[in-house]
C-alpha cells in the first residue's frame, strides 16, 4: 500500500463523509464568492474600472482563504469533538497523507466558488479577463497555504478556541487585508504588517494570474508566500505528529 | 530482541501536566501473548484509555517501554501502528458512509486489496448479522449497529495486536454473543487481543488473562481462575431493594468478613461463606415478605465480586490491604 493510494482512500473517506453537506457547502461557497463581489460593489458605490478590477480579482482569493482558514479548521475541530480525529490517527497512515487528503477535498470544494466568483465579477463590472494558465497552480498554492495554517491551528488549539479564531480571521481577511483594494489604502503600520503576512502575496498572485496584462507579481510576494507555504505545511504535519 | 509476547509493557508511567496533574499510568507492566485475549479492567479514569493511546503513539509516556512484537512503540510509533488495530471507546462517526463501505475502506487503508477487503467485510457483516444494515446510510443505524460496525472496521484487517475498547456497549444480547465469538476468533487466528472493559461479567467468559487497573496502577493480574481462587466456595447474595432505606445485612454477612459489598442504584450485593447460605436466604425471604426487597438471588462468587473487592465500591482501594479492609456495609452506603 503506497502513501499515494492511502491518501486517495482517505480523501474518499472524507469526501463521502461530507457528501450530504457537499451541495450545501458548494452553494455557500458560490454565494460567498458572488456576495463578496457584489457586496463590496455596494460598499464602494459605483466603482471605477480600476476599483472594479481589484474587486473582481480579489474575490477568488477571499474564497480560497475562507475555505482554508475557516472551513478546514471547523471541520477538524468538529472531528476532534466527535472523536474521529484521534481514531483516524491510530491508522497506519503517514501523517502527511491526512493533510494531503483533506487539502485535496477542500481544494476541490473551493473550486466552483472560485470560478463562479470570477465570472460574477466579470459580469457585474463588465470586465474582460484573460487568465494565464498558471493561475491554476497559483490557486493551489494559496489554497494549500491557507488550509495548512488552518489545519495546524485546529490541530493544536482546543476546538472552541479554534472556531472563535477563525471567525476573527475571516473579518481580518475580508476587511483589513489588501485583497479587494490596494495596500496603499491601509494605515502605514497595518500595511507594514501585511508585508510579512501571506494574505497580500496570495491576492497579488491570484490577481496577476487572472489579469496578467494589468498586474504582475512582485518577487518579494513570491518569496513571502513560498516561505509561508513551506512553513505552514511543515507546521501542519508537525501538529499532526504531536503526542499528548 | 526476541519475544513471545505480542504486546510487552514495562514500567509504563504517564502523568498529565496541568492544574490537576493526574497520574494516569503508574509503573504499569504486563504482556499480551499472541492467540490470547487479555482483559484490561478498571473504573472510569483508571488509566485504560491513556494506556491504549500510548501503544499507538498518540500519547508519549514519561517512563517505561512498550513493544509490539519487536517494535519499540515509544520511539517508532509509525511502525507500531502498522501492527495494531484499535476500536476506540467512542464510536467513530461514519455519517455519509454505509457500514459496508466504511469497513471496506478501512480494510483498504490498512493494506488489503479491493477484492480481499470486500470478502473480509462480507464475512464479518454476516458473522455479526449486520446484513440487513450493511447498505443503510450510517445516520440511520442504531448505536448498537454503529458499535458493531466499528468492531468490523477494526477486525477487517486485524493487526498483530487488536485493542477493543468497550466493544459490547449498546449491542443487543443476541449480537453480543456473535461479537464475543468474533473476538475469540481474532485470537484463535493468532492476534493478541487486549479487551478494555468494565463489563466484568461478560469479560469473564472470553478472556484468558486479566489485568485490573486502579488509579493508574496494576492491582491484580492473572487468569480468571487464579483471581477468583481466594473466593472459591464463596457465595454472592444479590438483593433488589423495593424501598429505602436498605435493611441491615444479617450477621452472617459480617461474620463471613464479606468484602465487596456493592451498590448500584437499588441493587446490593455481598459475599458470604456457604455455611451462612440458609441464614441469609431466611433473612432475605423475610424482607421480601415484608416488602422491603423486590427479589434476591444467591450465586457462586464471580469475577465481578473479586473485581469489586479489589477496587472497592466508590473509589481507589489499597491493593495491599487485607481482604475485608475494603468491605462496606451495604446498609451504610444507601
Amino acid at each position: 500500500m503506497t502513501a499515494v493510494a492511502q491518501t486517495l482512500l482517505l480523501a474518499q473517506w472524507q469526501f463521502r463523509r461530507q457528501a450530504q453537506m457537499l451541495p450545501l457547502l458548494v452553494v455557500v461557497q458560490v454565494l460567498m464568492a458572488v456576495a463578496t463581489v457584489i457586496g463590496y460593489g455596494l460598499l464602494v458605490g459605483d466603482p471605477s474600472p480600476e476599483v472594479a478590477l481589484y474587486l473582481a480579482t480579489g474575490a477568488p482569493t477571499v474564497t480560497l482563504i475562507t475555505v482554508g482558514l475557516v472551513m478546514t479548521p471547523q471541520v477538524v475541530a468538529q472531528s476532534k469533538t466527535e472523536g474521529s480525529f484521534d481514531w483516524m490517527r491510530t491508522l497506519p497512515v503517514p501523517r502527511p497523507a491526512f493533510l494531503c487528503a483533506d487539502l485535496l477535498v477542500w481544494s476541490l470544494l473551493a473550486l466552483p466558488g472560485m470560478v463562479l466568483g470570477v465570472l460574477a465579477g466579470a459580469l457585474r463590472f463588465d470586465l474582460s479577463l484573460s487568465p494565464a494558465p498558471w493561475v491554476v497552480g497559483a490557486a493551489l498554492v494559496v489554497s494549500v497555504t491557507a488550509a495548512s495554517v488552518g489545519y495546524a491551528m485546529a490541530t493544536l488549539l482546543p476546538p472552541a478556541v479554534a472556531m472563535l479564531l477563525t471567525q476573527m480571521l475571516i473579518f481580518a481577511v475580508m476587511l483589513f487585508s489588501p485583497v479587494s483594494y490596494p495596500a496603499d489604502r491601509l494605515p502605514g503600520w497595518l500595511a507594514a504588517i501585511h508585508e510579512y503576512l501571506p494574505i497580500e502575496p496570495m491576492a497579488q498572485l491570484v490577481r496577476a494570474g487572472l489579469a496578467p496584462e494589468q498586474f504582475d507579481v512582485p518577487g518579494r510576494a513570491l518569496v513571502v508566500l513560498g516561505l509561508w507555504c513551506v512553513a505552514s505545511v511543515l507546521g501542519a504535519v508537525a501538529a499532526l505528529r504531536r503526542q499528548g | 530482541m526476541s519475544s513471545v509476547s505480542t504486546l510487552r509493557i514495562e514500567g509504563l508511567s504517564k502523568r498529565y501536566r496541568g492544574r490537576s496533574g493526574v497520574q494516569a499510568n503508574d509503573d504499569i507492566s504486563f504482556d499480551v501473548a499472541p492467540g490470547s485475549v487479555t482483559g484490561l479492567l478498571g473504573h472510569n479514569g483508571a488509566g485504560k484509555t491513556t494506556l491504549v493511546n500510548q501503544v499507538v503513539g498518540l500519547v508519549r509516556p514519561d517512563r517505561g517501554s512498550i513493544h509490539v512484537d519487536d517494535v519499540d512503540a515509544v520511539t517508532r510509533p509509525h511502525l507500531a501502528r502498522r501492527l495494531v488495530s484499535i476500536q476506540a471507546q467512542a464510536n467513530v462517526p461514519i455519517t455519509g458512509l454505509t457500514p459496508r463501505l466504511a469497513v471496506e475502506l478501512v480494510g483498504r487503508i490498512r493494506g488489503l486489496n479491493r477484492p480481499e477487503a470486500a470478502r473480509r467485510t462480507r464475512l464479518l457483516l454476516d458473522a455479526l448479522d449486520l446484513g440487513p444494515w450493511a447498505d443503510t446510510p450510517a445516520q440511520k443505524v442504531s448505536g448498537g449497529i454503529a458499535r458493531l460496525t466499528a468492531f468490523a472496521m477494526t477486525a477487517v484487517a486485524p493487526g498483530r495486536l487488536v485493542v477493543l475498547d468497550e466493544p459490547t456497549n449498546d449491542v443487543d444480547p443476541v449480537r453480543r454473543r456473535l461479537l464475543w465469538t468474533e473476538i475469540r476468533a481474532l485470537a484463535d487466528n493468532g492476534s493478541a487481543v487486549l479487551l478494555v472493559t468494565h463489563n466484568v461479567r461478560e469479560a469473564e467468559r472470553v478472556v484468558d488473562h486479566l489485568v485490573v487497573l486502579d488509579d493508574g496502577r496494576v492491582i491484580a493480574a492473572g487468569t480468571p481462575a487464579a483471581l477468583t481462587a481466594p473466593m472459591r466456595g464463596d457465595l454472592t447474595i444479590e438483593i433488589q431493594l423495593s424501598s429505602a432505606p436498605a435493611p441491615e445485612w444479617p450477621a452472617v454477612v459480617k461474620d463471613a468478613e464479606s468484602a465487596g459489598a456493592h451498590v448500584a442504584d437499588q441493587r446490593r450485593t455481598a459475599t458470604i461463606r456457604p455455611e451462612g447460605a440458609a441464614d441469609v436466604v431466611r433473612w432475605a425471604q423475610e424482607h421480601v415478605d415484608a416488602g422491603r426487597l423486590e427479589r434476591y438471588s444467591l450465586t457462586p462468587a464471580s469475577l465481578e465480586d473479586v473485581y469489586v473487592r479489589l477496587v472497592g465500591v466508590d473509589g481507589p482501594a489499597d491493593a495491599g490491604a487485607p481482604a475485608g479492609a475494603t468491605a462496606v456495609q451495604a446498609g451504610a452506603v444507601a
